[in-house]
Order: C-alpha cells, then sequence, then structure tokens
C-alpha cells in the first residue's frame, strides 16, 4: 500500500511535469483569443489554490476570498499610478493583503463554519465600499486604469500567459511543501478536529492565521497581475461575489484537499463553459449548471479525489489477491 | 516522599456550571512516576478535572501546579506543550487522516514542539505504532478502523506526544476482560520504558485496583477518600457511595 501511494504520488508528479511542458510550448500554436482563455484559467487556478489551501485542507470556507484579489488589484493601480514599476508595486500588493489577512484573521478565525463564510463576505463588502467612496485613491465607483505597455498587444498577451502560468505553478509547489510540512500537519489536524488538534499543542489560531496569509499571498499577486493585464479595474468587478462563486466550484470539481484539483478544476470548468458559450449561447448558464451538479453528484470529492480514491481501491484490491 | 517527587498540585480546583458544582474545592497531588486512579461514579467529576488540568474547560477557582508553574490560566495546545496531555473519554481521532498521520501529528507537536522535524518524527512514529501493535493497520484511515483500534491509536498519538503526565480518560470502556488485562499490561511497559506519571480515569474498578499505585475516589465533585487500592476498598465512604459491601470484601479476600 504505501508503494502504491508512493506511486500515486509519481503519477501527480508526472502529470504535474507533462501539463507545465504543454502550457510553455502552447502559446506557439495558439491564436491570441486562446491565449487570453489559457491566462484566465491560470489565473483561476490560482485563485482556486487560495481557497484550497483554506477550505480544502484546513476546512474553513472564506466566501468573500475575492478580497484579497481586490486589495492585489488596486493597490497595483494605485502604485502605478503613482509612477512605481509593476515589479516593486507586486510585493507592497501582496504584503498589503498579508497584513490584512492578519489583521482580520486574528478575530474572524476564531468563528467556525458558515458564520466563517459571511463573516468574509462581510468583510469583502466593506473593503468594496471602501474603495467606492475614497474616489480621489481609487477612482471610486467608476474605477480606474493603468498604465499600458508600450508592446503590440500579441506580445503583452505572451508576457501575461508566462507571468500567470509561473505564478500558478510557484503557488502549486508552495502549496505542495506547505502541506506536506510540519504547518501542513497542523492545518490538516484543524480540519480533522480543532478540539483535538488543541489538546495535541497545536498552536490553532496561529496555524489559521497562517493559512490565511497564504491564501491571501496567492490571490493578491493574481489579482495585482491581472490589473495590469486588463489597465482597467472596477470595484464591482475586482470584488466580485460571482467570482468567489466560480473559484468554489472549480475547487470543488477538481476536488478539494488536493494539490491539483484546482488547476484540473479551472480548466474543465472554462472549458465547459468555452464549449457552452459558443453552441448553447441563450442556456449558457443553465447547461453550465447541469453540468456542474452532474460532476458534483457523480464524482463528491472532485476529479483529482476520485481519481486518487480509485488508484487507492485497486490498491487494496490486489494486496488482498496477494494476501489470499 | 520529598517535595521533588510531586509533580502535580491540584489545590482546592472548583468548576461550577451555573448552580451545579461539577467539581467542588478538589485538592490532591501527584507524585512523579506513579500511577494514580481517579475513580467515582457517573458525574462525580472525574472528566471534568481533565478537562480543568488539560485546560479544556476554564476553572471557577482554583490552581493547578505542573512543576512549580500554575498552569490554570494557559491554554491547551500549551499545556500540552508542557508535557501535559490526554486522551478523551469518547474518541477525538483525526478524521480524514491515517492512522500514521494521526500519531505522526502527535509526534511534530506535543511537548517541545520547537524541537521535532519531519525526519525524527516520522521514525518515532513507526516505533510507537508498533509498540501498541497497530502496525498492519498503519496506512488505513481513522474511519475505516474498528473502535478500539481508534484507542490503541489514541494511545499511540498520546505517547508520541513524549508527555511527562499522562491523563488517560476510560481508556478501557468497552473493551472486553481479556483485552482490559492487555491494555493493562502496556500501559505498565510503556510506564516504565518512557518515565511516564499516568492519572488513571476509570469505570472499570478491576483495572484501577490491579494498575494503580494509589486511588483518590471523588462523588457528586468531592474528593471522599485516598489511599492504596486497600484502603480505599475498604474505606467505609466509599463502599457507601460506590462500590458496594459485596465488592469490597473480594478485593479485601483476594488481596
Amino acid at each position: 500500500m504505501k508503494l502504491l501511494i508512493e506511486n500515486n504520488k509519481k503519477i501527480n508528479i508526472l502529470l504535474f511535469i507533462t501539463l507545465m511542458i504543454v502550457f510553455i510550448f502552447l502559446p506557439f500554436f495558439l491564436s491570441g483569443y486562446w491565449i487570453r482563455v489559457f491566462t484566465t484559467i491560470f489565473m483561476y487556478a490560482v485563485i482556486a489554490q487560495g481557497m484550497n489551501i483554506m477550505y480544502g485542507y484546513m476546512g474553513y470556507l472564506p466566501f468573500g476570498n475575492v478580497m484579497f484579489f481586490g486589495i492585489g488589484a488596486y493597490i497595483a493601480a494605485i502604485g502605478m499610478n503613482r509612477g512605481l514599476p509593476f515589479l516593486a508595486v507586486l510585493p507592497l500588493a501582496a504584503l498589503t493583503a498579508i497584513f490584512l489577512s492578519i489583521l482580520f484573521g486574528i478575530p474572524v478565525l476564531k468563528i467556525r463554519g458558515h458564520y466563517f463564510a459571511i463573516a468574509t463576505i462581510g468583510i469583502n463588502g466593506a473593503i468594496m465600499g471602501v474603495v467606492q467612496n475614497t474616489t480621489e485613491i481609487t477612482g471610486g465607483a467608476m474605477g480606474t486604469t493603468l498604465p499600458i505597455i508600450d508592446k503590440p498587444p500579441a506580445v503583452t498577451y505572451g508576457y501575461f500567459y508566462f507571468a500567470m502560468l509561473a505564478l500558478m505553478i510557484i503557488a502549486t509547489l508552495l502549496l505542495y511543501l506547505v502541506i506536506n510540512s510540519k504547518l501542513g500537519y497542523g492545518i490538516r489536524s484543524i480540519k480533522a478536529n480543532e478540539e483535538a488538534a488543541n489538546s495535541m499543542g497545536i498552536n490553532t489560531i496561529y496555524h489559521k492565521v497562517t493559512a490565511w496569509a497564504i491564501s491571501a499571498l496567492f490571490v493578491s499577486i493574481a489579482g495585482a497581475l491581472y490589473a495590469y493585464w486588463m489597465s482597467f479595474i472596477g470595484p464591482t468587478e475586482v470584488f466580485s461575489t460571482v467570482v468567489a462563486v466560480k473559484v468554489i466550484v472549480i475547487m470543488l470539481i477538481g476536488g478539494a484537499g488536493t494539490i491539483l484539483g484546482p488547476i484540473i478544476g479551472s480548466f474543465i470548468v472554462s472549458m465547459l463553459s468555452e464549449v457552452v458559450w459558443s453552441s448553447f449561447l441563450e442556456y449558457h448558464l443553465g447547461v453550465l449548471g447541469i453540468a456542474m451538479i452532474a460532476i458534483l453528484f457523480f464524482a463528491p470529492k472532485g476529479i483529482v479525489g476520485t481519481m486518487d480514491d480509485f488508484i487507492k481501491n485497486r490498491g487494496l484490491r490486489l494486496r488482498k489477491k496477494v494476501s489470499v | 516522599m520529598g517535595e521533588n517527587n510531586i509533580i502535580l498540585t491540584i489545590k482546592s480546583l472548583s468548576k461550577y456550571f451555573g448552580a451545579l458544582k461539577a467539581v467542588d474545592g478538589v485538592s490532591f497531588e501527584v507524585k512523579k512516576g506513579e500511577i494514580l486512579g481517579l475513580i467515582g461514579p457517573n458525574g462525580a467529576g472525574k472528566t471534568t478535572i481533565a478537562n480543568l488540568v488539560t485546560g479544556t474547560f476554564s476553572k471557577t477557582s482554583g490552581s493547578v501546579i505542573f512543576e512549580d508553574t500554575d498552569i490554570s490560566n494557559l491554554k491547551s495546545y500549551q499545556i500540552a506543550r508542557k508535557g501535559l496531555t490526554r486522551t478523551f473519554q469518547i474518541v477525538e481521532p483525526l478524521k480524514g487522516m491515517s492512522v500514521e498521520e494521526n500519531v505522526l501529528v502527535g509526534s511534530l507537536y506535543g511537548r517541545d514542539n520547537r524541537n521535532t522535524n519531519m525526519k525524527n518524527s516520522s521514525k518515532r512514529t513507526r516505533e510507537i505504532i508498533k509498540l501498541v501493535g497497530l502496525e498492519s493497520k498503519k496506512d488505513f484511515l481513522v474511519s475505516d478502523i474498528t473502535i478500539n483500534d481508534i484507542k490503541k491509536m489514541e494511545f499511540a498519538r498520546v505517547i508520541a506526544m513524549d508527555p511527562k503526565i499522562l491523563f488517560l480518560d476510560e481508556v478501557m470502556a468497552g473493551l472486553t476482560a481479556k483485552e482490559v488485562e492487555k491494555t493493562s499490561i502496556l500501559i505498565k511497559r510503556i510506564l516504565k520504558e518512557k518515565d511516564l506519571t499516568i492519572v488513571f480515569i476509570e469505570h472499570i474498578m478491576k483495572a484501577v485496583m490491579g494498575v494503580s499505585d494509589r486511588i483518590i475516589v471523588l462523588h457528586h465533585g468531592k474528593k471522599i477518600s485516598e489511599g492504596t487500592p486497600q484502603e480505599v476498598a475498604n474505606s467505609s465512604a466509599v463502599i457507601e457511595a460506590y462500590l458496594g459491601k459485596r465488592y469490597a470484601k473480594e478485593v479485601v479476600n483476594n488481596g
């Protein structure tokens, strides 16, 4: 069994490397439209990884996690409009998001379950309200523009494709390292049984806040990249709860609590919506909804989770045969 | 017995739930290296004492002194890190994790958790799983093993935490007579190997009498007797409150 689990790990690593090689060479064969689609897929995968560490591994659903996306986007916009280069606003965006995740996390992560989810929606709404009303700094409800890269669109789209791809790879590797470390065992213990975790010497509030800070880091950098990519952002767009819902669906379909789930989920949901969009224009949302219900009904652990189970069960069956 | 021998002192500890005095001014001491039995009928306050000492509940009044420091205001994870840990009456496994991972978490955190790393902890985990006899089940999820195996796993997990003092809350409940005997032997062996002190909260009289060096009897949140198993069994207060004359006689006659 040990061997089979390790095999499973090998399969995961192999799958990850293959995917990455495909993604690196893909832009040379694709049109501008598809490059944009893939950049969006990578972006959603990163946001979904931020959701994954919180919900998939720790059992806390930060419904308003999109707040860090908005913060990242707005810090990038404000900084760049003051003349800072993009590489300087990127760490600024990340640090602001991490600071806020700690500030809000210490009180809010003491609440559990649905109450925590609702509290994060409240914080997201509050931050959006602040952004909408500080017009001199943020541009208010009208949104704000960012400097445009002085290159042909095909080249800039290539930049953002590779930047998002790199971000997705780094976020996924970082998550993998965290989950397999001591910190990761502490985080997973909180989902498994928070009381027991406490009595076993795990400082649960420290672990919860750290996990949220990691989540904020991923999501805020995605937000900053998005703002620079779009060169225009508005508050209702980057603090949108629709994004939150989409990210949760991506995580669940791919497999919450699996390393590759969010990437595969993002790919499937976006592809599905492309196909449905082009063939059922009028029933787009309905067909998409039914497809998602079907996947969640038949594979509640998500695609990666179900695949893992299948491999594990096959391992058990083989082992039983050997022992008989 | 010198002063240095005492590892844990409980001083007039009380816990009230509204009008209910679950624990009412209980004082006792635990000596280093002993097995202390904590017994009493249902609702006597045994588990409440474990909850108070390990920080699961906050006290109403009194103090708990562990190695010269008052720990009664610390959080449960801080108490666990000092080396004072417990098992639960109702099992509390880490659901969705394997037996090995459950024990590994105990080994990673627990006492002196700053000094532990993955490599050493994994090694320790394997040794302890072997010690309690769960080797063949180490890769199973806790949801796929029997309640007795979960209890063994929880025992392995607290041993992995490398405690100085361990509260065992009804580890024998639900076991057959033979299993009780086996578990008693296991506890005695581990006590010797790991240089532990154990407070043994129990319902099964036979197990307590056979294993404990000293016994404290609680009734309605108050301590009513303290002494060796024989002394306690012969105490009229205890016989009245709990044991019944017939059982007490048996114990005395059989030594």
